[in-house]
């Protein structure tokens, strides 16, 4: 937290209990049923990359592991598959944290979108070795709707960091 | 600037714990040796069932939008509809009675002629209503999970049939949930009967747009667009007479011998909410008479190979 961020603000600690929170919340996006469909963004996907970027630290690669078999356990996948997938996002987010920040959000969520791109083509090539069917070029939508999330993550998970350090009467929050 | 603003803790110089990269490769070997043992073996079912058992709770919590969503839909629905829908089911009702009431008369014939014939009585097909908490978002596969489980009494391989015909077979059994195995899915594979011909062929699921496959069938076969496709009986998992598929396109090839046949499914898996799920028929398998054991004892393979030659999942496969 010595570096200057690209947005110039000092955030306060993460808590965490919120870091715990978003990721039972992503997850219980991504437990909702909307059915089979290959587009779909994976929010979980989503927060652990975030998390891995913004704490190191604390949320990387055992986290993703898993809430990954978790995954696998509830789509009826492969298991393991998710947790592959995860725990490689989980690194990726890892190694790029230092550079990343630097950009602003639109330059975060393009350097961010060939990971999610790998972390699909990861799971694809693994299911296809395991001998299953090709779900459709729609699958490749999923990335692209992860990648549009990161500003929205940014915006809802750095909130809490981004309050005043000194709240009074005027600004509560 | 008050204190605990920043993050005062630097991170530790030596403590740091084993890399990224071990770790990343100690969790992806991890993983990779996980999805062998998922695929190839069963090692991995008691993690399976364990992870399942923490997962059930919030699974259910999760359905409950869903649910919340069907029942302001059916509140807001007008009292139109609903009335269209009990006149529809009214008179679907009365078509199944006139049915069921022959269906009475014609059972008491059969155990009758049966009885004349000294045959054993035919097997009853025993049942369990399921309701269906959600499509599994797994892009690769087709599957449906039940809210009913081994508790409940749902076996492995039973077939899963709804008011139209046969939907698939259960292929993972959990404490409080199972999961069902689309007709669509390329794994699945039934045996059928064809109701105008009376040829017996096995269909296969995964021909794409969710159709079955009729596979070889020779080019010459007495296959016709439309025909209907019911359960043999003979595989010992599916009761008789159950309609699995109607044949939706015939394409016969001169340089291959095998004709293309695409299978539509009778039942159509959008929309169904509430499935049956039957007792495999090996399950109720009469007992072989004494003098066939002993004649066993001489060809000790003669059940495993029958058992060899039911239809059963890979035991814990995917």
């Amino acid at each position: 937290m010595i570096m200057p961020r690209s947005d110039a603000q000092l955030l306060l600690p993460a808590r965490p209990l919120f870091i715990i929170a978003s990721l039972l919340v992503a997850f219980a996006l991504n437990l909702l049923p909307f059915g089979r469909q290959p587009a779909m963004p994976d929010w979980l996907a989503v927060v652990i990359v975030f998390w891995g970027v913004h704490q190191p630290r604390r949320v990387g690669i055992g986290w993703g592991f898993l809430f990954g078999l978790l995954m696998d356990v509830h789509q009826a996948a492969l298991l393991g598959q998710h947790a592959l997938a995860y725990a490689l996002l989980g690194f990726v987010a890892i190694s790029m944290h230092r550079r990343l920040l630097w950009f602003g959000l639109a330059g975060q969520a393009a350097q961010i979108l060939p990971l999610f791109v790998a972390a699909h083509v990861l799971q694809l090539v693994v299911r296809l070795v395991a001998g299953d069917a090709f779900p459709g070029w729609s699958f490749l939508l999923a990335p692209l709707f992860e990648a549009a999330l990161w500003p929205l993550a940014t915006l809802v998970l750095l909130a809490p960091q981004r309050r005043a350090p000194d709240p009074d009467e005027n600004r509560p929050l | 600037m008050p204190l605990g603003t920043l993050e005062r803790t630097p991170p530790p110089f030596f403590r740091q714990g084993p890399s990224a990269a071990t770790r990343l490769a100690f969790f992806a070997a991890l993983a990779v040796f996980l999805m062998v043992a998922d695929a190839r073996f069963t090692v991995a079912v008691p993690l399976r069932q364990a992870l399942a058992a923490v997962l059930t709770p919030l699974q259910s919590l999760a359905a409950l939008p869903a649910q919340w969503l069907f029942a302001g839909a059916g509140y807001f629905e007008g009292l139109a509809a609903a009335q269209r829908a009990e006149h529809e089911a009214r008179e679907a009702l009365v078509r199944q009675s006139q049915g069921a009431q022959r269906a009475v008369q014609l059972d008491r014939d059969n155990a009758t002629l049966r009885a004349l014939l000294d045959l054993g009585p035919a097997l009853p097909v025993r049942s369990l209503a399921a309701e269906v908490m959600y499509e599994a978002a797994d892009p690769f596969t087709h599957k449906w999970i039940l809210d009913r489980g081994s508790r409940h009494g749902v076996l492995l391989g039973a077939p899963v049939v709804d008011a139209a015909g046969v939907l698939g077979q259960v292929t993972r059994v959990y404490a409080q949930t199972s999961e069902v195995t689309l007709l669509a899915d390329r794994d699945a594979a039934i045996p059928v009967l064809n109701t105008r011909t009376s040829q017996r062929a096995a269909a296969f699921g995964g021909a794409g747009g969710g159709l079955m496959e009729l596979r070889f069938t020779s080019a010459n076969a007495d296959v016709r667009v439309g025909d209907a496709l019911v359960t043999g009986g003979l595989d010992g998992v599916y009761p008789a007479g159950l309609p699995v598929a109607t044949v939706h396109t015939v394409e016969r090839r001169a340089e291959s011998g095998f004709a293309l046949v695409t299978l539509q499914t009778a039942a159509s898996p959008d929309g169904v909410r509430f499935v049956l799920v039957l007792e495999p028929m090996h399950v109720q398998r009469p007992e072989l008479p004494a003098s066939a054991v002993q004649e066993g004892r001489d060809a000790p393979d003669t059940r495993e190979r029958r058992d060899a030659a039911i239809n059963r999942p890979r035991s814990g496969g995917r």
